[in-house]
């Protein structure tokens, strides 16, 4: 807004009238605002070109009484580029607003006045509603370069109060009171340390605000630099008044010009205004604010060293005792405060301390700024009471991870900080309690990781920034940062041995206690923390040479490889299917996966998320490639190949259950040359292939032609056969099988324990599954049809119940969609066919009629704290029953195992968890019986049971004598066949049948890719194995 | 040394300067006498504001670099004078803050983000694709003079991260391909 310039305030009176005098022309000014958020996020987002087609437009239209307005950043980044437009009293804030969509809003919004829902972003965001803006109350909301609009929003009204009504000491008094702690990371009292300046005599004082922030991850101080200046000039004049300073220096990074910009406008704006500069109000308190640059060294956040830096010096620290507050700058008293909490002081003078500490906890009362970065939806900034729990910051406000991620840890510190796993979800975030951790609360910096994230590749990062940015002046830091930086090298090579973690730990504790600076003392924090909560994960670098984030480069061919549970090289696949030829591509499938047409229809695709076309535009469809490999080869090649068995060896090997696990094994252990007979307990073979996943997502004849190739190699099947039933293990050795594996599966429902469950109409999931796969009938006709469960079989079940005809298909589950175990794709599928997700419900009782299921009583439920894995517990919400029509209800709430196989003289151990007991190497405690599968790990996936299939056979044949090599390699040259197309490219869909054609019976409802599709997938592959020299 | 009292005594020889400039590849702006005047003028002006104040050393240097693009010996030498310092310390101080640089800057100076949140989202892969795509190490300039690349530790825009700078305009929600995309429009002159 203009308003007219007037002479300097000089009096407490006269800073009334001219706020007065503010009000009266803010009511009399009509006119229409549109603020664009132009902090450095909104033009690195766009936001310059969007203000310009706001002009454009503005004037194309020849609107007038409109006023445009660049202001800062409202925090909300990933929605960037914002815009505000005020009305009279309404205000409507708009996300993601492009050039176009900005010209869309001026013509419906301003000039129709109609609301655009779509872009609108509510008061009641959750992003909003649950934080407390005191810091960051007018970021985004007025315009940083004026100091008319600072005033009216109650800039600089702390700092007339303090001169004209009270002492330095009652200013003093009060920041004690209110208890606020130091925000750029150690939590220092601030009213102790200005009490310390306050009694050092000295004719000169200081007071320096350090607007280094050098914490990568951390842009808290920017945007009030950005967005609101005058508060940070405000609250370092009230400090200059306090302690008896007359100069305050701020020392802002150079890689912020924007911010540098706005500070000095506000600071020549004040001085013009009277409220900065000599005899302030007409008292003889005279404040003077001086800008110095940063030159790019984290170490000058270091006071001592932010001190010299401002002498013109090199930023080395210096000895503390003396502290700054007696001998600082020019060796004089000198307050250094953060930018954070020199903003907090203001409102603490004007409101008072008890408004203060009604936010927040008792030791921390207030609110704490937060930068919410990484693979977290909502990235940006929010101010939330300190105290508030962890997983809620993640999750409510942050908005979960993004890309479907698993939360995995979150760093919080930057550099001088640790980590914190997906264990500690409800701590409150207070300084005692990160402390408690291994962490710190640092300046702000809140890292979001997923399962992409190599915990080693972190805790090297920030050792190699630690490394580069120390000063030098102190061999534990210089050297110290260096040493502990070739230990995670090595470590990432796979060149680390044990012995290197616990040096790490050593090395780590002695530069804490040696080092001669805060940086020194704080740089092993990443490593000790990340040792601390994921050793397991340091272990497997150097014991198994595996990296599970797929980070560590030397480890693997490809990130997908890497991350398929059965090591599929699939780089190769791909490639051979680009050069039309499919044979060879199913052959290096089926080197190390022999349920490669199996794998193409159901896998858990875990390749995908791990594929690092994910950053250029879409992974690749990796699962429908090898499922056309498969199709190609069976119908256009005369059927699979079959590999030739290397040498007989007459050992006789039993395999019980003829599911994905057991028909792996025995496919090694045939080519190895053992006699392999699988004992299958149903008349049918394929375990949960045939009898839990359904005919439309994998057709039993085409499930039937891959296990031929098993009976081809001359694999013994006998069905109908169940051990413990039909045959005992006792009998097995005596007819001379030297090894038996069981591979029996999970298949078992666990029982529904609610009122009613004995009703005619109540049904378990995995019984429904085998007989709709075995043929029987079941009638569901035009039935309303209730499923308990978010799982596999609980989805699939309902996909079977929309192709028997039901009415209604809804599925009840207690977690949120989100928490659902279910395959992604399933579910989306499951929606797409007309299936209703409850989510957040619990059933209670299933009431019945004439011993019919009538109806389902429900309770709402909430989630309340997390627990382990993430997840929030459920919680019932009292009184909020209702109840649901059902004509039938099927449960399907985990599987557990038939453990009934023992006998007597031969027992095979089974733990509490109702799984068969292994060890290490899948030997159960009788040496000759191995186990894997889902009767070893509880109900999994295809892939996971193929890949202990594989290990099983491995470790039988060492056993029995081999060398426990199974695989055949086959030595490919790694070259690139074609150029790689970095260009954004999407990803070919793969076709499927229609709702309706769904409907009518059981078709298969991918359609697949046809040549043409699966070779122009194919070229999008960015041959991650293939070294570029 | 001498302390130099009167800033009228302060003198910058002019051909000294131009020797020192034409270290860039740009030469056909040093046959320009009017240009070369202007800098040794405006130079000799922030050096006679800050005479003999060495605790302003940092900023003198920031808008030294700023006028002249590096900070040659030469001109560290000036500025030793000018604010009665040895040269030593003024070398000192250059080589400590990553800020400042010895050596010519390109024409469009990149500056990519590899503070952890960037880092977490794939800034290497950014880096690692622009070295590549103009043969070019942190630190550097091409050897025609278009482009230097320098890696930075969090300018602050994380959530648009992976995020570059070029000549201080930041363009965020980056990917390898965008990222070259964009260095080539400067190249091209469209941006």
């Amino acid at each position: 807004m203009q308003a007219t310039k007037i002479n300097k305030i000089s009096s407490y009176e006269g800073f009334k009238e001219y706020k007065k005098y503010l009000d009266k022309e803010k009511s009399k000014d009509q006119a229409t605002k549109i603020l664009v958020g132009m902090g450095t996020c909104g033009i690195a987002a766009g936001a310059e070109e969007v203000y310009k087609a706001v002009l454009d437009e503005v004037e194309k239209r020849n609107l007038k009484n409109i006023e445009i307005t660049k202001t800062g950043c409202i925090g909300l980044c990933a929605k960037e580029p914002v815009i505000e437009i005020r009305q009279g009293d309404t205000r409507v804030l708009y996300g993601d607003i492009s050039s176009e969509r900005a010209r869309e809003l001026i013509n419906q919004s301003v000039i129709e006045g109609n609301i655009i829902k779509e872009w609108q972003i509510p008061d009641d965001d959750p992003f909003f509603k649950s934080q407390n803006r005191i810091v960051l109350e007018n970021c985004g909301k007025i315009d940083p370069e004026s100091i008319e609009e600072a005033v009216i929003n109650n800039a600089y009204d702390g700092l007339v109060k303090a001169i004209a009504k009270m002492t330095p000491q009652e200013v003093i008094d009060e920041i004690k009171s209110s208890k606020l702690r130091g925000r750029g990371g150690a939590g220092f009292p601030t009213g102790v340390k200005w009490q310390f300046a306050k009694d050092n005599e000295s004719d000169q004082k200081y007071i320096i605000c350090n607007a280094d922030e050098g914490d990568p991850g951390a842009f808290m101080d920017r945007s009030v630099l950005e967005g609101d200046p005058h508060r940070l000039l405000e609250g370092m004049a009230i400090a200059g008044y306090a302690v008896g300073a007359d100069k305050g220096y701020i020392y802002c990074r150079a890689e912020y010009p924007l911010a540098i910009k706005r500070l000095k406008k506000a600071i020549n704006d004040a001085k013009e205004l009277g409220l900065l500069g000599q005899n302030i109000l007409s008292t003889d308190f005279n404040f003077d604010i001086e800008l110095r640059l940063g030159a790019g060294a984290f170490v000058c956040g270091e006071e001592t060293a932010l001190i010299a830096s401002i002498e013109g010096k090199r930023g080395e620290p210096k000895a503390k005792p003396p502290f700054p507050a007696a001998s600082g700058l020019n060796n004089k008293p000198t307050i250094i405060n953060n930018v954070e909490t020199l903003s907090n002081v203001p409102d603490i003078i004007s409101k008072g301390e008890s408004w203060f500490r009604s936010f927040g906890t008792e030791e921390s009362p207030g609110t704490k700024v937060f930068a919410l970065a990484g693979k977290i939806k909502n990235n940006g900034l929010v101010e939330i009471p300190m105290g508030t729990k962890l997983g809620e910051i993640i999750f409510d406000i942050g908005g979960g991870l993004e890309n479907n991620g698993t939360f995995k840890a979150a760093q919080t510190g930057g550099p001088s900080g640790g980590c914190i796993p997906i264990e500690y979800l409800n701590v409150p975030i207070d300084y005692e309690s990160l402390k408690e951790l291994g962490t710190i609360m640092g300046s702000g910096g809140l890292i979001v990781m997923d399962e992409q994230t190599c915990m080693i590749d972190l805790a090297k990062y920030f050792i190699d920034f630690c490394k580069d940015e120390s000063c030098g002046k102190c061999t534990p830091c210089r050297i110290g940062t260096t040493r502990m930086l070739e230990i995670l090298e090595r470590i990432s090579n796979g060149e680390g041995t044990l012995q290197d973690l616990d040096l790490l730990e050593e090395m780590g504790e002695v530069i804490q206690d040696s080092a001669f600076c805060g940086l020194g003392q704080t740089a092993p924090n990443p490593v000790l923390s990340t040792l601390r909560y994921f050793r397991e994960e340091y272990e497997s670098h150097i014991l198994d040479n595996y990296c599970e984030a797929s980070r560590c480069a030397s480890m693997f061919n490809s990130p997908c490889q890497n991350a398929c549970p059965a090591d599929v090289d699939v780089p190769l696949y791909i490639d051979y299917i680009r050069q039309g030829k499919y044979k060879e591509a199913y052959k290096v499938i089926q080197k190390e996966n022999p349920l490669a047409l199996i794998c193409g229809r159901v896998c858990y695709n875990l390749c995908e998320g791990a594929c690092n076309r994910n950053s250029i535009d879409e992974a690749l469809a990796i699962r429908e490639l090898k499922r056309f490999a498969s199709d190609y080869v069976l119908k256009n090649e005369g059927g699979f190949p079959v590999p030739h068995i290397e040498k007989e060896l007459d050992k006789k090997v039993a395999v019980v259950g003829s599911g994905p696990s057991g028909l792996t094994t025995a496919f090694y252990l045939r080519k190895k040359g053992y006699d392999v007979t699988i004992f299958e307990a149903l008349p049918v073979v394929g375990g949960m292939l045939a009898v839990g996943i359904p005919e439309y997502r994998l057709p039993k004849e085409l499930l039937n032609e891959e296990i031929t190739v098993l009976t081809t190699m001359g694999v013994e099947l006998v069905v109908d056969t169940k051990i413990g039933e039909d045959i005992t293990l006792k009998e097995l050795k005596e007819q001379g099988f030297e090894a038996v594996y069981m591979a029996v599966g999970a298949h078992e429902d666990r029982e529904l324990n609610i009122e009613g469950k004995d009703l005619d109409g109540v049904y378990s999931g995995v019984e429904v599954l085998r007989d709709i796969n075995l043929g029987k009938d079941l009638d569901m006709k035009d039935k309303k049809v209730t499923i308990i469960g978010g799982g596999n079989v609980a989805i699939d079940v309902a996909r079977n119940m929309v192709r028997l005809g039901a009415k209604e298909v809804n599925v009840v589950y207690r977690r949120t969609i989100d928490d659902m175990p279910a395959h992604r794709e399933e579910i989306e599928e499951a929606q797409y066919e007309q299936v209703k997700m409850n989510c957040l419900v619990n059933p209670i009782k299933i009431i019945g009629e004439n011993g019919q299921v009538k109806e389902i009583e429900c309770v709402n439920i909430q989630g309340a704290e997390f627990d382990k894995s993430g997840r929030r517990k459920p919680k019932e919400i009292n009184g909020s029953n209702f109840k649901m029509e059902a004509d039938v209800v099927i449960s399907a709430i985990g599987q557990n195992v038939d453990c009934n196989f023992n006998c007597k003289d031969i027992e095979v151990n089974i733990n509490d968890d109702n799984l068969i007991d292994i060890d290490n190497n899948l030997q159960t405690n009788l040496s000759w019986i191995f186990a894997g599968g889902d009767c070893v790990t509880g109900p999994s996936t295809v892939v996971e049971a193929i890949n202990h299939g594989k290990k099983a056979a491995r470790e039988i044949d060492q056993y029995l004598g081999g060398d426990g090599k199974i695989i055949t390699e086959l030595n490919i040259e790694r070259e690139l066949s074609g150029p790689i197309l970095e260009e954004e490219k999407p990803r070919v869909k793969m076709p499927t049948i229609l709702l309706s054609e769904r409907k009518r019976g059981f078709k298969e409802v991918e359609k697949g890719y046809s040549e043409d599709m699966a070779v122009e997938e194919s070229r999008r592959c960015l041959r991650c194995d293939v070294e570029i020299k | 040394m001498s302390t130099i009292t009167k800033k009228e005594e302060y003198i910058i020889d002019k051909n000294e300067l131009k020797n020192v400039l034409t270290q860039f590849v740009d030469k056909k702006r040093f046959e320009d006498d009017e240009y070369i005047n202007r800098i040794k003028n405006r130079l000799e002006e922030i050096l006679r504001e800050n005479l003999n104040q060495s605790h302003n050393l940092i900023e003198v240097l920031h808008e030294v670099q700023g006028l002249v693009g590096f900070i040659p010996k030469y001109v560290q030498k000036e500025v030793a004078k000018a604010l009665n310092l040895a040269p030593g310390e003024v070398t000192s101080v250059i080589s400590f803050y990553a800020h400042f640089s010895e050596n010519p800057k390109g024409k469009y100076q990149i500056a990519i983000c590899k503070g952890t949140a960037c880092y977490v989202k794939g800034s290497v892969d950014i880096i690692d694709r622009v070295k590549k795509e103009y043969d070019l190490q942190a630190g550097e300039s091409t050897d025609d003079g278009l482009f230097s690349l320098e890696i930075v530790r969090c300018l602050g825009a994380c959530g648009l991260g992976p995020v570059m700078t070029v000549n201080g305009k930041a363009h965020g929600l980056l990917n390898t391909e965008k990222a070259v995309n964009i260095l080539k429009k400067y190249e091209n002159k469209e941006m």
